[in-house]
């Protein structure tokens, strides 16, 4: 035990990586600043920034905990489609009601995930590619196809849930705090005796498995967590757009390994932190305002974020080659 | 494979060790018996139609993993492809639209292959950089709308026909016989296993990881370009948009063809029946009539339920 909390706090404090991509972030946003004119730091652009990323924080969350398990999760996007369309249909019975409908999906989601990858030994990419197909499948079916904007019933969105996304307390946005909180408690979980083991796991899981850790149990967590934090991202999501859509966050899954990747977090598993993941989020961000800032045309963005996310990562792993 | 005697204990060794063409036999023979104009020669010939595009970048998918690695660009890439043979088609006629078509994804496709063997970042990251270039330079390239293509005799190819069969079909399955006497035969495609079952060891034994690894990004991109290009055939126009992920298909047809995410297992042989295997299966969920809306659940199943089966041979043959 002594040893994997060594390992663990060598890796939650491995400075000099942090520091790296830290460096890029900053040298992105004094670019940002420099070439929009100050525009970059205005409130209005900061505070847009956390509205357009914040889902995007919560669940790359889940992302960097299955993929330090040495596992991967293609299958984020259709659990928020899923979310965010029976969150709305749901909506007959109460907010209440379809928040827990909603949050039991993501986890039987979670669960299946789970149990294929650890109980039936199939490979994570293979499995959350299949599921990611089996829930946007779903979503359509429960959805009819297109976008929901109310329930089974006709029940509109109560306003609440929409004014929640851009309101907040003492000037911080709500999403702002939920990120907030959500940063926090995974921070915790990673302190817990199933976040160690979670590292211990990706880094060599038989001898994980030898030393008494139940690896099995930990693994099914590491989906089930995932699947939660997707939850979270899909009522983000409905109270950012104000609907479910069936067709929502293909590009979560992409996005979410470019940013636990350029957040210093190894594919092959027992590396990662939550403050990499989360300057990686940023710099990702932070480039997309630039781009549009700059108005840069958006038939370019893919090129230009593809090169940067390369050149990040590549920079973040030159110093693992020694 | 040799069946001399079809004796039951030969007959479940030789499924155990084919477990996507016995799940393609059993569908197929569901599908003859129980769904109104499955077996006939257009149906048929429509599966080969429709799946020879997936079974171009399935073969080039299969060498990338076969050296452990993966390949997400595939589907930009057919974007660039079929792109850029538009683009040149304009001006400059047939041959050289094509081989410009080629030249351009193959390029990609070496220069994704340079960063995979030259630096530590994992190919899921870089093909993932590449997906983003490729399709960016399609859009800049076509300024973000479709190109159409005028020249007859160019649609034609895509969809010709030879005794009924798609040439494009007839195309596929050649390149694969092709390329499976390669891989068994030729020393460099030992040596693709020899990378994917383990980099160390084949590095000891003196094979060049490196240009090995070089080599399968190069030749995905190549094998990719052929199937754009007859994407772009038939579409008779270049799409900036197109090809989204067609990477994620073909993947899938290697996994349940029994290849393995860790490298050095996967056969071509394997390869093509998963790739026929989710022809004959979308062929029957379409004419049964199954709701476009359940078609995923039911694929997703079946990706799962074939992956599982090749795991249960894999567990029996290594222990």
């Amino acid at each position: 035990m002594q040893a994997i909390n060594r390992t663990y706090r060598e890796q939650s404090f491995d400075t000099q990586g942090v520091l790296k991509i830290l460096s890029i972030l900053i040298g992105m946003m004094v670019l940002a600043a420099l070439v929009s004119d100050g525009v970059f730091l205005q409130p209005k652009n900061l505070v847009n920034l956390i509205y357009q990323n914040a889902m995007l924080i919560v669940i790359a969350l889940g992302q960097l905990l299955v993929i330090v398990t040495g596992g991967i999760d293609l299958s984020l996007g259709a659990m928020v489609a899923v979310t965010s369309v029976l969150l709305i249909s749901f909506q007959d019975y109460g907010m209440g009601a379809a928040i827990l409908i909603s949050l039991i999906a993501a986890v039987a989601f979670g669960m299946v995930n789970g149990v294929l990858v650890t109980y039936a030994r199939l490979p994570a990419f293979v499995v959350t590619l299949a599921t990611s197909q089996i829930g946007y499948s779903i979503a359509k079916v429960v959805s009819g196809g297109g976008a929901v904007y109310t329930g089974f019933a006709g029940t509109e969105l109560p306003t609440n849930l929409t004014d929640f996304y851009t309101t907040g307390v003492m000037g911080i946005p709500y999403p702002l705090i939920v990120c907030l909180i959500f940063l926090a408690a995974m921070g915790l979980y990673l302190r817990t005796s199933y976040g160690h083991f979670s590292f211990s796991i990706g880094g060599n899981e038989r001898a994980a498995f030898l030393s008494g850790i139940p690896t099995r149990t930990v693994k099914m967590a590491v989906y089930v967590i995932s699947g939660i934090l997707c939850c979270a991202g899909g009522i983000l999501f409905v109270s950012r757009v104000g609907m479910g859509d069936p067709q929502a966050g293909n590009w979560l899954p992409l996005d979410t390994i470019a940013a636990v990747s350029i957040g210093g977090a190894s594919l092959s598993g027992g590396v990662g932190t939550i403050l990499g993941t989360f300057i990686g989020v940023v710099i990702l961000a932070v480039l997309n305002n630039i781009m549009n800032l700059l108005g840069v045309p958006p038939t370019v963005q893919p090129a230009i974020k593809g090169v940067v996310i390369l050149l990040a990562v590549y920079l973040n792993s030159a110093r693992k080659q020694n | 494979m040799s069946m001399k005697i079809a004796s039951p204990a030969r007959l479940t060794a030789w499924a155990g060790r084919n477990t996507a063409m016995v799940a393609l036999l059993i569908v197929f023979l569901i599908g003859s018996l129980f769904v109104e104009n499955f077996l006939t020669g257009l149906n048929l010939s429509a599966i080969l139609y429709q799946y020879a595009i997936i079974g171009f970048l399935a073969l080039g998918q299969l060498l990338v993993i076969l050296t452990a690695g993966i390949d997400l660009s595939q589907g930009s890439l057919v974007a660039l492809t079929s792109i850029v043979t538009a683009y040149m088609m304009r001006s400059f006629g047939i041959t050289v639209a094509v081989i410009s078509g080629l030249i351009a994804s193959a390029l990609l496709g070496f220069a994704t292959g340079f960063i995979v063997s030259r630096t530590r970042i994992p190919a899921f990251v870089v093909t993932l950089g590449s997906l983003g270039i490729a399709r960016g330079l399609a859009l800049l390239i076509a300024d973000a709308k479709p190109i159409s293509i005028e020249i007859e005799s160019f649609v034609d190819f895509g969809r010709a026909n030879l005794l009924g069969i798609p040439v494009s079909a007839i195309l596929w399955i050649l390149l694969g016989v092709g390329l499976a006497f390669f891989l068994k035969n030729r020393r460099i495609g030992r040596h693709i296993y020899a990378v994917g079952g383990g980099e160390e060891s084949a590095r000891l034994s003196g094979v060049d990881v490196k240009n090995v690894k070089l080599l399968v990004y190069g030749l995905s991109g190549l094998l990719t370009a052929i199937g754009g290009i007859i994407w772009t055939a038939r579409l008779s126009s270049g799409s900036p948009i197109g090809g989204t992920n067609y990477e994620m298909e073909s993947i899938a047809a290697v996994m349940v063809g029994g290849g393995s995410l860790f490298g050095g297992v996967g056969s071509v042989s394997g390869t093509v029946v998963g790739v026929l295997l989710f022809g004959v299966i979308n062929s029957i969920l379409n004419l049964v009539g199954i709701s476009p809306y359940w078609q995923g659940t039911i694929k997703g199943v079946l990706i799962l339920a074939a992956v599982a089966l090749s795991q249960i041979r894999r567990v029996h043959t290594t222990h």
